[in-house]
């Protein structure tokens, strides 16, 4: 019978290397970032030193002449995620809001609940509804009213001008909205539940309405937290892909029309790849990607880095 | 190294008993530091074989720091160090040769809040078992029994031993911890407040265990009751502020103690 | 004139608040307008036909068995491949690694590769698989695929062995027991329902993502399981029949679509229950 003693000598071994085991491991997630913005900056490599600066400005996407600039990509993409953002925002800070002040504490978890299953259905669905449900409602519907409304106006009408198509970048822009508002809800929610109930109750013992405690006490104390969230919303319409796809129309025009069609840089890359010949089409593609993974990890590192003030402000 | 008594002027000690004393872990001029602040100052004192040694004191006076400088718990956080010298039979625990999971065998501790691993009551016991003994299953049913009934549980549990840990009693969660803790046969056990979280029959239940495990563990408590203190141990050392105030005899201390801090601390003055 | 003030606040404050439900109310019908359309379409398109017949050239009769079993097989190796990883990493973060700055670092990075548009992640294996084996394979999708469960299964995995109790793991220690044991035994055990919740939420995840498996997997008419050739998905497939001009294939597009959703679904439903009852016992 081995001692103690030999027995765990024998353990320390095994024990080290499940130690170095793991760090390797996490160590590896870092180095997975890097290999991706490497592979990505290889691949992209013959066409930025091809076109140079210029890929950023230039609107023209020719196959065949094999000339190709990112603007009409890169400017539906910031437009489809803008307006997202405009009716997003204001939306899920007003589904958070009647989450933690009006609603009826046993409807909170299923609404909780339903804002998560929203959350979790799969872009694809977002865009074969949007193609095959919203885009004709829309076309039918809303956007003749739009041209109408705006006809007169004098800039707003070439914003909203042009023949309804039902897609378009409008369209796109509704249907990120609908995908990001769960975000923004849910960590809205979340961020103003951490509002300490003394602090509420003071504003209410001062005689303050609902909304004058939210507006005066919960927003700026939550201020950081909501726009971390905002950017975290940002960020996923920023790479949204298939449900604009779907309805975004895919012309590399930038259209002075919201109605119109256009495109992003997701979208262009999910439509082009495979059939992109010639190996400078394939490198202004993943140029493309580069470029949206610029973007985005900006706006993610800054979003995690305000949730991480957050957290730490909560002694976390 | 012989095993010498350390003698300071505070440190008193019944006559007859000094033949039968053997001192089983000397602490020598011990420091503590948390970060950069000094939470123990250069304790020295004994702790006796087969006896009971009781750390009292007032909240934040080093006392469970102390104690867990014995099996090195402190080892799993960074920002925490000991200097100085604590000898178990004769070999330093603080040099950084010394085998921490070896340490921890010899010396076992139980904790003042119940930690049952989330397992079976049998699996509680079991997994410290066989992580140093292969054992055939009915050695390890015995050693399961054994130990169960050191603790004084074996009545109440053994008809539901693959229940799980978590379902017992708080009293009985303690108890299963101490189970668990003779069952990989330590030579000291260390008890961190043990009953402060327990109501009073579970206490007194406690109490006499420890009457019965005295015989054949060193055992040292810390407790900031100090009608407990009086009642099961036979050494009390009075803490303070991080340093050692006196050590002595529990009965020597609890009436006629040298330092007026003891005294005020007692009677209550403080604390 | 206290009055008129005190009545101008309280119809602010009916407004903010009939604007608040309002505002859920569009928000949530959204989800019954999309799963209203998807029950509406798809289930009309499901027989038994659909998991037992190939997909269909346009104008005949088929099913999606082939993109069903190829979703299956990839999700599988997706999930066989990063969890392990994951939970690795997250061991690592959260208890060698705990105090150590680079755990910060790397939970920062995981953050963001968390979030970071899929088909990047399609880009990238298509540089670093697809292209050096000059082909499209069900492998590197897999391996896209995997890249999106390892940063869901290590935040989940770190979350979770946080919550396990101090006290658990230094009443483990004071038994003498190592630390590879104590992890093994004590945390794991006590995080276990949370791990596998997270390992069910990320595959609930990649149950729908199409983008990476674009240009790693590409698509496939005919029944595949080589794991070195173009394997068709679900998601891939959707997306073929759905942007086609055929009547029948855009059925098809929504019934896979239904089933996509109902399999997400059904996995968010159970990881939420699995986490629930543990927070019962």
């Amino acid at each position: 019978m081995p001692s103690r003693a030999q027995v765990l000598v024998r353990m320390r071994l095994a024990d080290k290397a499940f130690q170095y085991l793991t760090q390797v491991t996490a160590l590896g997630v870092l180095g997975l970032l890097g290999c991706i913005i490497f592979a990505l900056v290889i691949g992209a490599l013959p066409a930025l030193r091809t076109f140079g600066f210029d890929f950023l400005v230039t609107q023209n996407w020719n196959p065949v002449t094999e000339r190709f600039g990112a603007l009409a990509p890169v400017y539906g993409t910031l437009v489809t995620s803008l307006i997202a953002m405009a009716i997003a925002v204001p939306l899920g800070l007003f589904v958070a809001m009647f989450l933690t002040e009006l609603c009826p504490l046993w409807l909170r978890r299923p609404i909780g609940i339903a804002v998560e299953l929203l959350a979790g259905i799969p872009s694809i669905i977002y865009g074969i509804w949007g193609l095959f449900v919203f885009a004709p409602f829309l076309q039918s519907h809303v956007q003749p009213l739009l041209i109408d409304t705006f006809g007169e106006v004098p800039i707003l009408s070439s914003l909203f001008a042009g023949p309804p198509y039902g897609i378009g970048t409008l369209t796109a822009g509704l249907i990120l909205a609908i995908m990001v508002l769960p975000f923004i809800t849910s960590i809205s929610r979340d961020v103003f539940e951490t509002v300490p109930a003394v602090l509420k109750e003071s504003a209410y013992g001062l005689g303050c309405t609902t909304w004058e405690v939210f507006r005066n006490v919960v927003l700026p104390y939550t201020r950081v937290g909501v726009i971390g969230g905002v950017m975290l919303g940002l960020g996923r319409a920023l790479g949204e892909t298939m449900a604009v796809t779907f309805v975004i129309g895919n012309a590399h025009k930038i259209a002075p029309s919201i109605l119109a069609p256009g495109t992003t840089i997701s979208a262009t890359i999910a439509n082009e790849f495979t059939e992109a010949v010639g190996d400078l089409y394939t490198s202004s593609l993943i140029a493309l990607g580069l470029i949206l993974f610029a973007i985005t990890l900006v706006v993610l590192a800054l979003a995690r880095y305000m949730l991480l003030r957050i957290e730490r402000r909560l002694g976390a | 190294m012989t095993v010498a008594m350390v003698s300071a002027p505070h440190i008193d000690r019944v006559a007859s008993d000094k033949a039968q004393l053997r001192e089983r872990i000397s602490i020598r001029e011990l420091d503590f530091y948390y970060g950069d602040s000094r939470a123990l100052k250069a304790i020295s004192l004994p702790l006796f074989d087969r006896k009971v040694t009781a750390f009292i004191g007032p909240s934040g006076c080093g006392k469970s720091t102390l104690l867990r400088v014995l099996n090195r718990m402190y080892d799993l956080y960074p920002n925490q160090r000991a200097e100085g010298e604590v000898l178990f039979d004769g070999a330093n625990i603080l040099s950084p040769k010394q085998d921490l999971n070896l340490l921890r065998a010899r010396i076992g501790m139980v904790f003042q809040k119940p930690t049952p691993f989330p397992m079976t009551i049998y699996d509680n016991i079991a997994f410290g078992i066989r992580l140093y003994e292969r054992l055939s299953k009915s050695e390890v049913d015995g050693r399961v029994e054994e130990s169960l009934k050191r603790a004084g549980l074996w009545n109440e549990v053994k008809d539901k031993l693959l229940a799980n840990g978590l379902s017992l009693s708080g009293g009985q969660q303690q108890r299963l911890c101490i189970a668990r803790t003779v069952a990989v046969r330590p030579e000291v056990i260390l008890l961190d407040e043990p009953c402060s979280a327990l109501d009073p029959i579970s206490t007194a239940k406690i109490e006499e265990l420890i009457e019965e495990l005295k015989a054949d563990y060193t055992i040292v408590i810390v407790t900031h009751n100090m009608q407990q203190a009086a009642r099961v141990s036979e050494f009390t050392a009075f803490m303070y502020l991080g340093e050692l105030i006196e050590f002595g005899d529990t009965q020597k201390i609890f009436t006629t103690p040298n330092d007026l801090r003891t005294q005020d601390y007692i009677t209550g003055r403080f604390g | 004139m206290h009055a008129s003030l005190y009545a101008r606040r309280r119809r602010r404050n009916a407004v903010a608040m009939s604007l608040s439900l309002l505002a859920t109310m569009i928000g949530l019908g959204w989800l019954v307008l999309i799963l209203g359309a998807l029950l509406w379409q798809g289930l009309s398109g499901l027989s038994l036909k659909v998991f037992t017949e190939m997909t269909p050239p346009p104008g005949a009769d088929g099913g999606l068995l082939n993109p069903i079993a190829g979703s299956l097989i990839m999700t599988g190796l997706a999930v066989l491949i990063g969890t392990p990883v994951g939970i690795l990493a997250g061991t690592y973060m959260a208890e060698y690694g705990r105090y150590a700055r680079t755990t910060s670092v790397v939970r920062f990075i995981n953050d963001i590769l968390l979030s970071a548009p899929s088909i990047i992640v399609g880009l990238f294996i298509y540089e670093v698989a697809v292209a050096p084996m000059g082909h499209f394979s069900a492998l590197a999708g897999a391996l896209a695929l995997a890249v999106i469960v390892v940063p869901v299964v290590i935040r989940t995995t770190e979350d979770m062995l946080l919550l396990v109790p101090n006290p658990l793991r230094e009443a483990a220690a004071a038994l003498g027991i190592p630390r590879a044991y104590i992890i093994r035994h004590v945390a794991y055990r006590a995080a276990k329902a949370g791990i596998v919740t997270g390992v069910l939420l990320a595959i609930a995840r990649i149950s729908g993502e199409t983008a990476p498996l674009l240009f790693t997997a590409l698509n496939n008419q005919f029944w595949s399981s080589n794991l070195n050739a173009p394997m068709a998905s679900l998601p891939a497939v959707i997306f073929q029949f759905a942007l086609s001009p055929y009547a029948d294939w855009q059925k098809l597009a929504w019934t896979g679509a239904l089933i996509i959703t109902l399999a997400v679904l059904t996995l968010s439903i159970v990881a939420r229950v699995v986490t629930g009852s543990r927070r019962q016992s």
